[in-house]
């Protein structure tokens, strides 16, 4: 068998049990709030994870036994030049911390290329990177992850999968009803001077090609605080989003670094470049546990006229892109949404 | 003067992510575990001033360790805030508040936890 480096990493997580809803409307813009926030918000529906890039796609999770009332819901208010798709049976796996490094981003997503697995969600959240998979290629995944990545916790996958309470039993456990009139944020992090990249691969094929590509960005000191990656519906395509920064703020820009390595790694691919951006990172509103919370944010965000370019809510943080000149006024509403400490920009 | 280490245990990385900064931007020395289990393992390599700890995790929860670290001549007097999702906020858990009443932790502390009374209390208990 092939020898890796182990890169040392805090933890792994998987979180079965659930369902992946897709859903595209490439001819209809801010339909984020009102056609799927909105909705799943009123029926009362938690989400474990939720990926949006600006008028394209969203990607979300529910718990398995709401799986079809979320797409029923979608359906009702879909954009008839959309497409929308359930797919039931799925897991989200972690690991974690990442430490924005994108070497560790890097070997999360060459690990998958190579168990392989279909890729139905890829997003950071402030610590950890995770995927959603199908729950029948989990163990598959963790085995491989295991090549990859050493767990102080766990010395084999099979240790780790004797450790994991049975699920039901688990969601008996973390599944709780909050009760506040105003949602408590542990954190409110902005971060400026980032760049926003965006592009569209034709399969997940050449996922691996992405993977070398962030472990090369490592190499430069860079760090990547915002990802995500949306399967296309009715195709192989994904489309692929990422912000980047310098490790250290300022210096020059790196904008032609990042490009000259995604060309040698991805010589099909022509990707976007949008900047300045700023992110958002929102740590532990307990989204996945509190219906309604990415609603509030979204519908916030929606009433300021303040653009939401893409957004990840994953374990139990959102974190979203703006344009930097929005950066200000969106701290404010947040700041008036929830109830949170503001870290200064 | 050496810094004092606080240790967090909770299955939650986001929020280990986030007390580490605040404790860390308060100049101390922090660190993590992921579950009870991992969180032994830490103390023994190494006492913390204070032990934050999560009650829900899988393989062993906060209830249990805490127990066992107050049942213990050696760790009985690492000062413990458990972070509980059994409070107001949170009518509805398999966890009873009974069960952390019995259980001898210097803090409790609701989820989700607001940053500047988690501070407090670690500066309380020091």
């Amino acid at each position: 068998m092939e020898k890796f480096d182990r890169i040392r990493i805090g933890g792994l997580k998987v979180l079965e049990e659930g369902a992946c809803v897709a859903s595209s409307s490439p001819l209809a813009d801010h339909r984020l709030g009102p056609a799927v926030c909105a909705p799943l918000a009123r029926a009362r529906i938690n989400l474990s994870f939720l990926t949006h890039v600006a008028g394209d796609r969203e990607v979300l999770c529910t718990a398995s036994d709401t799986g079809e009332a979320a797409l029923a819901l979608l359906k009702t208010h879909a954009d008839p030049a959309g497409s929308l798709a359930l797919k039931p049976g799925t897991a989200i796996l972690a690991v974690f911390p990442h430490d924005k490094r994108p070497e560790v981003i890097g070997t999360f997503i060459k690990s998958l290329a190579r168990t392989p697995v279909v890729l139905h969600g890829l997003a950071s959240s402030p610590s950890a990177i995770t995927a959603v998979l199908s729950s029948s290629r989990i163990k598959p995944a963790v085995e491989r992850l295991f090549e990859h990545f050493y767990f102080p916790g766990f010395a084999s996958p099979e240790e780790f999968f004797s450790a994991q309470a049975p699920p039901k039993e688990y969601l008996e456990k973390v599944v709780a009803t909050y009760q506040e009139k105003v949602n408590k944020v542990y954190w409110i992090i902005p971060q400026s001077d980032l760049d926003l990249w965006g592009m569209s691969i034709a399969s997940a094929d050449i996922l691996a090609g992405f993977a070398a590509a962030l472990m090369e960005m490592g190499q430069l000191g860079l760090i990547i605080p915002f990802l995500v990656a949306l399967p296309g519906l009715g195709s192989q395509e994904f489309i692929l989003s990422f912000s980047t920064a310098r490790r250290q703020p300022g210096g020059d820009d790196h904008g032609s670094e990042v490009r000259r390595i995604l060309r040698n790694h991805l010589p099909e691919i022509r990707p976007m470049r949008l900047t300045p951006v700023a992110g958002i990172f929102l740590h532990g509103p307990h989204f996945g546990d509190r219906y309604g919370i990415a609603h509030s944010l979204v519908a916030a965000l929606d009433q300021a006229h303040i653009s939401l370019l893409a957004l990840s809510c994953t374990i139990s943080s959102i974190s979203l892109i703006i344009r930097q000149h929005e950066l200000a006024a969106a701290q404010v509403i947040l700041g008036n949404t929830f109830a949170a400490p503001v870290e200064a920009g | 003067m050496s810094s004092k280490y606080i240790l967090i245990v909770d299955d939650d990385p986001d929020l280990v992510e986030t007390v580490a900064m605040m404790l860390e931007a308060k100049g101390f020395e922090v660190g993590k575990a992921y579950d009870g289990i991992e969180g032994e393992e830490a103390i023994k390599k190494r006492r913390p001033d204070v032990l934050i700890l999560d009650v829900m995790m899988p393989r062993k929860n906060g209830y249990e360790l805490c127990k066992e670290l107050k049942s213990n001549k050696w760790t009985n007097e690492i000062p413990i805030i458990l972070l509980t999702a059994v409070g107001e906020a949170v009518p509805t858990t398999s966890y009873s508040h009974a069960e952390g009443m019995a259980v001898e932790a210097e803090d409790f502390i609701p989820k989700p936890v607001d940053a500047a009374t988690l501070v407090e209390a670690v500066l309380r208990l020091l």
